[in-house]
């Protein structure tokens, strides 16, 4: 098995929720929690986390379920990312998650990959998602192992992309996150829940789980729709996600939002200004366009596609969403 | 490091074993239950070879625990075949000139089986997207789409 076994670590099955947190009481810094393991068994592989104990969540019911429930729609974290994308409902009500559910990985991953995990997805670079005998050979950097970023040289701050698809659609939705944790139990706006930090990447402590992702049920009278640029359709994660979403009334257009993923080390979103659409769309759709542009700072964490080309598509992309949306004709 | 007992249930067969937390599904498959039908390819998740049916949803088992499949039933390429007759799939593969260095293969069939269970009359976009997770780096997947289709046409022949 070479470079690629697998580090020892002790499994803790818990049967409900409370005796995950129990566990997380004591031994929360010496943990990681376990769901599909789509993304954690490589990195484990790769060395990237040797942890002491893995917390395994994926079949406590209290993480499970699709409910529509009051005024917002309830998904459990431990969703597979297939049921999210071949739920019918969801898929009517929230189309821009669907697609974006749908488009992670493959099939054959998203059976096993979950929401929760892929919303807590590790932040990705060519620097980093490597072997160790690789990161070793080219030099540690500083998100793991060592102390210089090979991305942006000199540097104090991991540029680590985040990679996580759903989350495009879902700081557009608005949709917020429940963390559980031993002392208490909190609700987290997505659009709250990211840093810009390769490293530390989000506000979830290590004493929490993240239980369920809900969403605004009067966020289901928008159409939406999802962009994704990857290099090998089938199998990589996003070099640019796109999320578009537009609600309409007849010719009146009520509000326009975009969700932007893997162009930065957290997930951004653009609320386009109630004012600007009492224009007509071709007034402010390049503005829109521009405005979305301008928070995408793709760097060298990939070196298959320029920054620049990656920036394009976010042009690209967004315009391509708002065109098709607001049934405009195609720009030439 | 403690073992853990999991039972599972592997091409019909009840099997018992006290396994490490960290052993993969599919070293569980290949090295303990000696069903080396299961191919590892990338051991990084990109290729599907290791493809199975875990609970009839196809995976890669080079990413899931062999303590995940525990209390669950799974299918590989060797429980395809029934009474020494290959099962459709496989039939098709031979027909259609469905492979070429056949490291792929198994996976490829088990992510066909899937996608022909819940779909026996998939178009090709269908067939190309069940089988998106499995790389093929020979055929141009031309031969595989036409070694599904065959197999779709024998389970349900066009009335």
């Amino acid at each position: 098995m070479g470079v690629w076994y697998m580090p020892p670590f002790e499994l803790v099955q818990p049967r409900d929720l409370d005796g995950a947190l129990k566990h997380l009481a004591d031994w929360a810094t010496d943990t990681k929690i376990l769901a599909g393991g789509t993304d954690l068994l490589p990195s484990m592989r790769q060395r990237l986390f040797e942890p002491r104990y893995l917390l395994a969540v994926g079949r406590l019911p209290e993480l499970r379920g699709i409910a529509w429930e009051d005024d917002w729609v309830r998904i459990g974290a431990a969703e597979t990312l297939n049921a999210v994308a071949e739920h019918p409902q969801l898929c009517q009500a929230f189309p821009a998650l669907t697609e974006a559910a749908a488009s992670v990985a493959a099939y054959n991953i998203r059976n096993m990959g979950t929401l929760g995990g892929n919303v807590c997805l590790d932040t990705r670079c060519h620097w980093y998602n490597q072997s160790y005998f690789w990161r070793k050979g080219i030099g540690f950097c500083l998100k793991k192992d060592g102390s210089v970023c090979h991305v942006a040289p000199g540097g104090r701050q991991c540029w680590a992309a985040y990679s996580g698809d759903t989350a495009a659609a879902l700081v557009a939705l608005e949709a917020q996150l429940r963390l559980v944790a031993p002392t208490g139990e909190r609700l987290v706006p997505v659009r709250e829940f990211f840093l810009n930090d390769g490293q530390r990447r989000f506000v979830l402590r290590p004493d929490e789980i993240l239980t369920e992702v809900r969403i605004p049920q009067w966020m289901a009278g928008y159409q939406g729709r999802y962009f994704k640029y990857r290099i090998r359709q089938a199998v990589d994660y996003p070099l640019v996600g796109v999320a578009v979403l537009v609600r309409t009334s007849g010719p009146r257009v009520l509000d326009v939002r975009v969700g932007l993923t893997a162009v930065n080390p957290m997930p951004r979103y653009f609320d386009v200004p109630s004012e600007w659409l009492e224009d007509p769309p071709e007034a402010w759709v390049e503005r829109v366009v521009e405005a979305v542009v301008r928070l995408a700072r793709p760097l060298k964490t990939s070196l298959l596609v320029s920054p620049a080309y990656r920036q394009h598509l976010v042009r690209v992309f967004t315009r391509r969403g708002l065109r098709s949306l607001l049934a405009l004709p195609t720009a030439a | 490091m403690a073992l853990h007992d999991i039972r599972l249930k592997v091409n019909g067969v009840e099997y018992t074993a006290q396994v490490e937390p960290r052993l993969l599904l599919v070293h569980l498959i290949r090295d303990v239950l000696g069903l080396t039908g299961t191919h590892i390819g990338c051991d990084t998740t990109h290729c599907g070879a290791c493809t199975v049916l875990l609970n009839g949803e196809p995976v890669k088992s080079c990413t899931v625990l062999a303590v995940q499949a525990d209390g669950g039933e799974v299918l590989t390429v060797e429980g395809l075949e029934r009474d020494g007759q290959l099962h459709p799939i496989q039939e098709g593969f031979r027909e259609e000139h469905g492979l070429q260095c056949g490291f792929c293969t198994p996976g490829m069939m088990m992510s066909a089986y899937a996608l022909l269970q819940q779909n026996p009359n998939p178009t090709e976009e269908d067939i190309r997207f069940a089988i998106s997770g499995n790389l093929c780096r020979c055929t141009g997947y031309v031969n595989i789409v036409k070694a599904i289709q065959y197999a779709a046409r024998k389970l349900h022949p066009p009335q």
